[in-house]
């Protein structure tokens, strides 16, 4: 078994050096082909990022009635905090919301209209963070049936707007990168195929000497393998050498973005040297395998 | 490891072809033996029909016809690139349409194949080549250089041992391929058109070289439409046409002789 492995690993290094010009030129096409499913990638990623951040800033604010008292409020905001669509719920007392209001105004530059009134005319409020952004609908409902409440902002029109328009590009996004994912595979193991069809000959020797199907078999898809795992390598250095010069534009689309870079990195990683390796693997097995049913 | 023909395939085969008035003796060790075998392709042409014919070990035989006659179909027969539509192919004592799939490599180890067009790897020396036969087949490392060694100094090609192909004559192509032939000490050498590529003069050298193969106790089934040689040597000769017997004779020519 050792010396199979040994056999194998030998000869499929002969065979990608014998062959080098056909070796580089499968290479070439894994390296071009992983970098645009890398690229898609990326852009899913800050894509679907870019989408989550947006549903997150939906919030359902409910005004209180002024009558209420402390007990009702906190039975209010406890009831809300249980519920499982719930993120946050946030109190914004009358004196806040006063505060909120002058600091808008002071920083918009207008004048603060507020000093000529006699008492605070707002109302205190729930800022309520939602999970699920969809579930706006219910939330408001349960907001209303509730006599402390005085009303609550009809958002849930505009958030259903979002969300369709959201859906409408996580589902693109998602049908783009396997579209894209497809042609990668089908282009990485035709070139395969032609990197072995190239090689017929030797195969047919093979078979009429003897060799049995695994001692024909394995040499070649350890050497797909290595096509791919060389792919694959080739390819991370580029998007590494890219990274730096992309940067300053990175750092600033991905600070706003509730992106973890750390995890892309771990992804991308994992996807380039994935589809590399599985690919060459898949289509050397495929092409082989036709000279072997027989 | 030699696997002894199953006697009892053997032993009703004899009876069989006896009963048919065959005065042909089936030897108690046949390398080769087809009875009763047709071969039908998918697109319902009948490349061989009725075939019988037993070779013993350390037979010389011509397989000779025109084109188109089943010379082809049947030594693929031979080497189970293709499965008789009915009777039997018993290849060294195994019947080879009842051979499982796994088993077809080991009884490949058993044959040598030459071809008119040689089939060596450009890529590779000569040395390569012939070493190439028994590393594919997973042959002792440690055993390969004396084996490949023994058989480049049978065909003569020591010297040539480093050289590629392309730089070596047609007939030291030849020989290369012979030499991997040989090099899993076959019990039977097949050689489909060997001389069709070659001059008359290197044709003779390379059969020169199959009948020393020969008296060495290799078994030999050569296919070829060299008629000088054929009658030159008075061989047996075993004449296909239309994918029939028409001749099997001991010391035969390449044409019938009335």
């Amino acid at each position: 078994m050792i010396t199979f492995l040994f056999f194998s690993v030998r000869r499929a290094w002969q065979g990608f050096w014998r062959n080098a010009l056909m070796s580089i030129a499968a290479t070439a096409t894994m390296v071009l082909m992983l970098l645009l499913l890398a690229g898609f990638f990326i852009i899913q990623t800050g894509l679907l990022a870019g989408l989550e951040f947006t549903e997150q800033k939906v919030e359902v604010v409910a005004y209180l009635e002024p009558t209420a008292t402390e007990a009702q409020v906190t039975a209010l905001q406890d009831s809300l905090k249980a519920m499982a669509e719930v993120e946050t719920v946030t109190y914004i007392s009358r004196d806040v919301a006063l505060e909120r209001f002058r600091e808008s105004m002071k920083a918009q530059g207008r004048e603060d209209l507020t000093q000529y009134l006699d008492s605070n005319p707002l109302y205190a409020s729930l800022e309520v963070k939602l999970i699920d952004p969809s579930a706006v609908r219910q939330i408001g409902e349960a907001l209303r049936a509730d006599p402390v409440v005085r009303n609550v902002i009809n958002i849930e029109d505009l958030v259903q707007r979002v969300l369709t328009v959201t859906n409408i590009l996580r589902t693109a996004g998602t049908v783009l990168l396997l579209v894209v994912g497809a042609i990668a595979l089908f282009i990485i193991v035709n070139t395969i195929r032609l990197a072995v069809v190239a090689r017929a000959e030797e195969i047919e020797i093979m078979r009429l000497v003897g060799a049995s199907d695994a001692f024909i078999r394995w040499p070649f898809v350890f050497e797909g393998a290595f096509v791919g795992l060389l792919g694959a390598v080739v390819t991370l250095a580029v998007l590494a050498a890219a990274a730096d010069p992309l940067s300053d534009f990175m750092v600033e689309f991905f600070r706003v973005l509730p992106l973890k870079v750390g995890s892309l990195t771990r992804d991308l990683v994992t996807l380039v040297m994935g589809t590399g390796v599985g690919l060459g693997i898949l289509g050397s097995w495929l092409s082989v395998r036709t000279y072997l049913i027989r | 490891m030699t696997i002894a023909p199953a006697p009892s395939t053997v032993r009703s085969l004899r009876r069989r072809i006896l009963e048919r008035g065959r005065d042909q003796a089936v030897p108690d060790r046949a390398v080769l033996v087809l009875h009763d075998v047709t071969k039908r392709y998918p697109n319902g042409k009948i490349a061989l029909r009725d075939i019988d014919l037993v070779i013993p070990e350390g037979d010389f035989v011509f397989l000779v016809g025109p084109s188109g006659a089943g010379k082809s179909t049947l030594i693929k027969l031979l080497i189970r690139d293709e499965i008789a539509t009915r009777g039997e192919v018993v290849l060294d004592g195994q019947d080879l349409a009842r051979l499982p799939r796994r088993q077809v490599p080991k009884i490949r180890r058993k044959i040598g194949i030459i071809f008119q067009d040689f089939k060596l790897l450009p890529t590779k020396t000569v040395w390569e080549n012939v070493a190439f036969a028994l590393e594919v087949t997973g042959y002792p490392r440690r055993l390969i250089r004396p084996a490949v060694d023994q058989v480049l100094a049978i065909v003569g090609l020591s010297a040539q041992a480093k050289q590629t192909p392309n730089q070596l004559s047609g007939g030291e192509q030849q020989r290369t391929a012979i030499a991997r032939a040989l090099v899993h000490d076959p019990r039977l050498i097949i050689a489909d058109e060997p001389t069709g590529n070659l001059d008359p003069l290197i044709s003779w050298e390379i059969l020169q070289l199959l009948l020393r193969i020969n008296e060495l106790g290799v078994t030999v089934l050569m296919a070829t439409h060299n008629a000088e040689v054929v009658t030159a040597l008075r061989k047996r000769v075993v004449a296909l046409e239309e994918g029939r017997i028409i001749r099997d004779e001991v010391g035969g020519a390449y044409h019938r002789e009335d």
